[in-house]
């Protein structure tokens, strides 16, 4: 059966979106973005060309190579200014709509500006981008944000670069049982395998990891250990999982055990 | 006060417009620009004339998350 990934109407068979920054070098990049096999990779734009220009060229040359969709980022920006004037630069050297919309609220928790990305987020969809907001769980930003005109979203799980995993599950899930159409991308702070496979248990439809991966010891298998995570998650999701019972049911059956006739082994009168 | 390029005072090149800068400076990889932090299209760049209290951001593809 295909089970695809589909943002603005385009699929894509990987439900990991992945990160480049912060890896040690170029070749381990790639070997990750190998490993992970993603459906896209998050880029960005800065003033200076990282690492000199040969580096710069080695990075330009990876993202060609490695044959994924690009989604730009604004990251980084404080204002609705800065943050379509970043999208607009993106979509010229990257050659796509696709953006992942950040629009960054307080610089200690990274935490995204609710108002500003509904307006950012307005004023790109009117110059006909396809706008993957940075968000938080909050159920009316994103209602917001799907008023907006954005076809996709991206709760955070944690703090950018936090990896400490979903620190609201409930809200996330609630997330995910109130807007059961909409594609919704669990991004920022997930640190584990275990983290990416709980989200895609409950139901959300990929997750974006970059620092994870990137600053593991051995970035390639743990790369490796994501991809084998959300595929667990979502075929987890998929297959359905059982109902939580409050009380033991025993799964063997109890007709036809040995010794069905006797008397219960433990008794009031044992036990006094 | 000459224009800036990503914050270094850069000469206005002659003639003045952001196609001949762009032209001076090489860029070393794909490249966006922003003058006075609007973002300039590429298709514009020989219309786009300075002025010396211009600032020029030029943009490269980066690593991000």
């Amino acid at each position: 059966m295909l089970d695809s990934l589909t943002l603005y109407g385009r699929a894509f068979s990987s439900r990991i979106l992945l990160g480049t920054a912060r890896y040690e070098s170029p070749t381990q990049l790639l070997a990750s973005i190998r490993a992970a096999d993603p459906a896209m990779l998050t880029v960005a734009l800065r003033k200076q060309v990282q690492g000199g220009t040969q580096a710069g060229q080695s990075f330009w040359n990876i993202l060609r190579a490695a044959n994924r969709a690009l989604l730009p980022n604004t990251a980084g920006c404080n204002t609705v200014k800065e943050a379509v004037n970043t999208a607009l630069m993106a979509r010229e050297v990257f050659e796509t709509d696709f953006i992942k919309l950040e629009v960054i609220g307080d610089d200690v928790n990274l935490q995204p500006d609710p108002f500003g990305l509904v307006d950012a987020a307005t004023e790109l969809v009117r110059q006909r981008f396809r706008v993957l907001p940075y968000c938080t769980d909050d159920l009316v930003l994103c209602k917001r944000l799907l008023d907006a005109g954005c076809e996709v979203l991206m709760p955070w799980a944690a703090p950018i670069g936090t990896g400490q995993g979903p620190r609201n599950p409930r809200a996330l899930r609630e997330l995910r049982e109130r807007l059961p159409d909409v594609p919704l991308i669990v991004d920022a702070g997930l640190g584990l395998p275990s983290h990416a496979c709980q989200v895609m248990e409950w139901g959300f439809d990929a997750v974006l990891i970059n620092t994870a991966v990137s600053r593991a010891v051995d970035p390639v298998r743990m790369a490796r250990a994501f991809a084998d995570a959300v595929h667990a998650g979502r075929s987890g999701y998929l297959a359905g999982p059982m109902p939580v019972q409050e009380l033991a049911v025993a799964s063997t059956p109890e007709m036809g055990r040995p010794f069905w006739n006797e008397a219960p082994r433990f008794t009031a009168q044992e036990s006094a | 006060m000459p224009l800036t390029v990503n914050g270094q005072p850069t000469p206005i090149p002659d003639p003045p417009t952001l196609e001949r800068l762009l032209a001076v400076l090489r860029p070393p990889l794909p490249c966006a620009v922003a003058r006075n932090e609007e973002f300039v299209p590429a298709s514009v760049y020989a219309k786009c004339e300075l002025t010396d209290s211009d600032r020029i951001e030029i943009v490269y593809p980066s690593a991000g998350g």
